[in-house]
């Protein structure tokens, strides 16, 4: 049975699951647009959407059941569980465009990169809140999170997704930011980082990744292929002048100039048929909801509260805020998609999942001392 | 709980206020760090839609990378000596596409006036698109003359939105040869788009509509390919950037042999007769010649038939949409004794000596049954029963068989059930037995619809096909081989992706001895100085065969007329089976002439031209050989 006390539907959050519903809606109108007009066969993407997210609701139902701190003892099983499905999707996953990143569940294709993202937050998140060292953490204590980063991070590499692997690189270094270093460690790790970056372009990245940042530096090398991409976001993003074409209205989109354009380019129909006010409105509601993350965090009763609602929204942020310069012509196209937005049922699950967490430390902000059994009992 | 570094949930508890409050200090800077990119952001989207708006806005609207579908050619169609049946030329449409075009309506009375075409026809276009994406292009004009072409290619700036498309279009070679097997092509309709593959179709795709071209549709489809060209506000192409080319699709050679499918379906059409002309390999199962007359005319569905056209073709009362090879059904006639004779011999009522009288007719129950000839054969041999093709004969080995028996071996000369041919809409044909008229009619089989069976009329049913199945399976000493069209698939890189292999459905076991016999008398038939089919003779070629007359309908107010004054529809069917060389059988030919009266006339002449042709290296040697003895 779910272990709830009075107290935590009490202090639920609604704003944060206000901010999540608009947010949510305003995703699925827009996909509804993107995917316009409908197809005659299968199942439209904003109805399994739809599905998807009753699904992520119950799963933050699930999540809020227990008391965040349980996640100490889960953090491991979880992590190996997701590991056995990053090696398993290199042997026997289904491939789309020359990448293995999925696995069939049968009922759900499974992108389990996109959960790594997940547990590495929760994993650093358990490290770091164990101690606050004096002056902050040595070389020393690096190596359990830097073990803890680079598994995952290589076998996402070898599917090969670069964007994620990447993304798990930028929320390892934001979280160890956080938790504070050494002097002497971060020069170690500025170091060591870019040692590793100008060995991986020398060694391993492959000449479609490398050609991929290349056109960002100069979008008219390769017309056809990623700068086509980026120019034909940009022209639907730009085209949408003051108020938009309109929604439904947008041409970019409809005409199958935007390509991907229900999933990493799915903000671009937004910007196209709502114009730059209407793209203010939903990243206004959007990046609110993310400081309004960061507040929660501000309210946790303990240090691992208080990392875990920092990992989450960072991670949201993040990606958000990659996407979103990708969309906008400044960085290059790596397929971090816009978590809520874009199309793709591991993400957001996963994102779903992530503000469960968050919501889980909000409400359980009062409660000090006791484990919930505790609580619950008396 | 161990893997956790905590015993216990009560550990974790112990926290530190102060430095819990220097933690979340720092999450201040992790606000900053987040509204300070809201701000890139916020002033890159002000930059690209504000500062720059207008100019993506005439980008969106004027420079336009379209990506749009190349047709892939489809496979070729050959014959087995790789003759080309069926290929593609370049066809040029005029496509208008309706997101170029601000003004559809004054478009098209233009182009109507110009163009000299129905403006209401251009409409119906438009209409059957529906709500196809409005970039797509749509064809209102397919395979235009160099004229049309020249002048829209010239006078484009005038017709913005209307475009010239190039698609590749099919091309026979043959004309309508072989029409009903080969097929046609046409617009894929609503029904086909919904339930089949949408990454490979879209509306306006050709695809095959019967035929091979229907069955074979994955073979010959081959890969679309996509062409990226960039186009301004008016819709004209400004620049081609990048085509990614379309895969041919395989070709598909045919076991058919094309110049004996000609000079069956041209003798067939020259004569005007209506019905099918078979042939096929005795000792492999390759059909040579799958002829269907009325032939289909291919060229009239080039593009979409039109209705005038459809009907005509739909009361045609020759029929030319059945497939006669397959889709139609006869009294086997004559041509059924081979059934009974086998019955007979295999069963033991009967051996080649045995002797029955025939005065012209033979008296059973309060019926007497007649045999073709009224004055009677007099005593008769199974050879000359055969080459003479006595009916009292067989009326009384039929009896002493009984109907289930003859239905039996029916079934082991391939008639009664579907061959498994590829091709469509196959009928299965009958062999009547006891239990199937107890099933289907409710009533007790009569012995006197046995007398009528065993000369091949009452119930009896059969395709042109099972019939030649039949003669072949009496030529080669009972296998049964599975009738095959195909001889090999190939891509286009030339990698054979099937390949004819002969395959045996069935075959007589222990009762091959018979058949030696009863060849015997198919031999007679043509060879013999009272053979019904003696015209069919070719000097220096032994031909094994048999002639049938299939009765339409019996009527008493016909029976004092001559033959060739009963109405056309309510004539005998003519019926000729044989193979050859007899003494080691290479080919079985069958022809059924709808109407046709007599057998031995009518289509033996055809199956003698074909024989001709077929054997015509050999017999040509064979003739200057005897010119240069006469010479001597």
């Amino acid at each position: 049975m779910l272990r709830v006390d009075r107290r935590c539907f009490h202090n639920f959050d609604w704003i944060l699951f206000f901010f999540l519903i608009a947010i949510s809606i305003m995703a699925l109108l827009n996909l509804y647009s993107a995917s316009y007009p409908p197809v005659l066969w299968g199942m439209p993407p904003y109805i399994k959407q739809c599905y998807l997210f009753l699904m992520g609701m119950l799963g933050i139902l699930f999540v809020l059941s227990f008391d965040y701190k349980e996640l100490h003892f889960w953090n491991y099983p979880f992590y190996a569980l997701i590991i056995i499905f990053l090696i398993l999707v290199l042997f026997a996953g289904n491939s789309a465009g020359g990448a293995q990143r999925w696995i069939n569940l049968g009922f759900f294709q499974l992108q389990p990169s996109e959960p790594a993202k997940l547990m590495l937050v929760v994993s650093l998140a358990s490290y770091y809140s164990r101690k606050e060292v004096e002056g902050g953490y040595g070389l020393k204590d690096m190596v359990t999170p830097v073990l803890l980063t680079i598994i995952p991070f290589l076998l996402i590499l070898k599917q090969p997704d670069l964007g994620t692997a990447l993304m798990l690189v930028i929320i390892f270094v934001t979280m160890t930011v956080f938790a504070r270093l050494r002097l002497q460690a971060y020069l170690a790790g500025i170091l060591l980082g870019g040692g590793a970056a100008v060995f991986a372009w020398f060694y391993l990245l492959k000449p479609y990744q490398k050609l991929r940042i290349e056109t960002l530096l100069n979008p008219g090398k390769d017309p056809m292929g990623q700068g086509y991409q980026i120019l034909q976001s940009k022209i639907a993003v730009g085209s949408g002048g003051h108020f938009g074409k309109g929604y439904l209205e947008g041409t970019q989109g409809h005409l199958h100039f935007l390509p991907e354009r229900h999933t990493d380019f799915a903000f671009s129909v937004w910007g196209e048929e709502w114009g730059f006010f209407g793209s203010l409105f939903f990243l206004g509601v959007y990046f609110s909801m993310l400081l309004w993350g960061l507040y929660a965090a501000m309210t946790a009763r303990d240090r691992f509260g208080v990392f875990l609602a920092f990992g989450v929204v960072m991670l949201i942020f993040w990606q958000a805020v990659i996407n979103l310069l990708m969309i906008l012509g400044f960085l290059p196209v790596v397929g971090i998609p816009l978590p809520l937005v874009s199309y793709g049922g591991s993400s957001l699950l996963t994102t779903l999942l992530a503000l469960g967490i968050l919501m889980n430390v909000r409400m359980r902000r009062f409660q000090t001392g006791l484990g919930m059994d505790k609580v619950s009992k008396g | 709980m161990k893997w956790s570094g905590y015993k216990n949930l009560e550990e974790i508890n112990e926290h530190d206020d102060a430095a819990l409050d220097l933690l979340k200090r720092r999450l201040a800077l992790a606000g900053a760090l987040v509204l300070c990119f809201v701000l890139i952001i916020f002033a890159r989207l002000w930059f690209l839609q504000i500062h720059k708006g207008e100019e993506y806005k005439n980008r969106a609207d004027n420079n336009r990378v379209r990506m749009s579908d190349i047709v892939a050619p489809r496979g070729s169609i050959l014959d087995r000596a790789g003759r080309e049946l069926v290929t593609n030329r370049p066809s040029f449409n005029v496509v208008l596409v309706r997101e170029d075009s601000n003004d559809v309506d004054n478009l098209l009375k233009k182009l109507s006036s110009v163009l000299d075409v129905d403006i209401s026809l251009l409409w119906e276009k438009i209409r059957e698109a529906g709500n196809r994406p409005r970039h797509i292009p749509i064809r209102l004009l397919e395979d235009v003359d160099w004229e049309i072409l020249a002048y829209v290619e010239n006078h484009n700036q005038e017709f913005p939105g209307i475009r010239i498309e190039t698609t590749p279009s099919r091309v026979y070679h043959y004309g309508d040869l072989a029409a009903h097997v080969i097929g046609y092509l046409g617009e894929i309709s609503r029904n086909e788009l919904e339930s089949r593959d949408a990454a490979i179709y879209q509306g306006g795709d050709l695809i095959g509509k019967m035929g091979l071209e229907r069955l074979r549709e994955k073979d010959l489809r081959g890969e679309k390919g996509t062409s990226y060209t960039e186009v301004n506000a008016m819709g004209f192409e400004q620049q081609l950037l990048k085509d990614v080319e379309p895969l041919p699709g395989n070709d598909i050679q045919l076991t058919l042999d094309a110049e004996l499918q000609k000079v069956a379906e041209d003798l067939m059409a020259d004569e005007e007769k209506a019905g099918a002309v078979v042939a096929m390999e005795v000792k492999t199962g390759r059909m040579l010649v799958l002829a269907s007359n009325p032939v289909l005319p291919l060229k009239q569905f080039v593009g979409g038939i039109s209705h005038e056209n459809w009907n005509a073709l739909l009361n045609n009362d020759k029929h030319p949409l059945i497939n006669k090879v397959v889709q139609a059904m006869y009294p086997p006639g004559s041509t059924y004794k081979m059934v009974t004779a086998m019955a007979g011999l295999a069963t033991g009522v009967i051996d080649r000596d045995t002797v029955l009288y025939c005065p012209g007719h033979y008296s059973f129950g309060n019926r007497r049954y007649h045999c073709w000839k009224r004055g009677g054969h007099g005593a008769v041999n199974l050879k000359r029963a055969l080459s003479e093709s006595c009916d009292v004969y067989f009326y009384q080995v039929g009896l002493r068989v009984g109907v289930d028996r003859l239905a039996e071996y029916a079934n082991k000369f391939g008639l009664g059930h579907k061959s498994g041919i590829e091709l469509e809409h196959e009928k299965e044909g009958l062999a009547p037995t006891k239990e199937w008229k107890m099933k289907k009619q409710g009533r007790k089989w009569q012995d006197g619809e046995t007398l009528s069976t065993a000369i091949g009329q009452g119930f009896n049913l059969v395709t042109p096909l099972q019939v030649c199945l039949m003669t072949a399976t009496i030529a080669n000493g009972g296998k049964q081989y599975l009738p095959q069209v195909i001889e090999t698939v190939t891509d286009p890189d030339g990698k054979v992706l099937q390949q004819f292999e002969p395959v045996v459905v069935d075959e007589l076991k222990g009762e091959n001895g018979h058949l030696a016999e009863i060849q015997q008398g198919m031999v007679e038939v043509v060879q013999g100085k009272r053979g019904t089919a003696r015209t069919v003779r070719i000097e220096g070629l032994s031909i094994g065969g048999k002639t049938g007359t299939a009765q339409v309908v019996r009527l008493a107010q016909y029976k004092h007329l001559k033959e060739e004054d009963i109405p056309y529809k309510y004539r005998d069917h003519a019926w000729f089976t044989c193979y050859a060389p007899a003494e080691d059988p290479e080919i079985a030919l069958t022809v059924l002439v709808e109407h046709g009266l007599h057998g031995g006339s009518a289509a033996g002449s055809v199956a003698r031209a074909v024989l001709e042709k077929y054997f015509s290296d050999r017999l040509v040697s064979g003739e200057e050989e005897a010119g240069k003895n006469n010479g001597e």
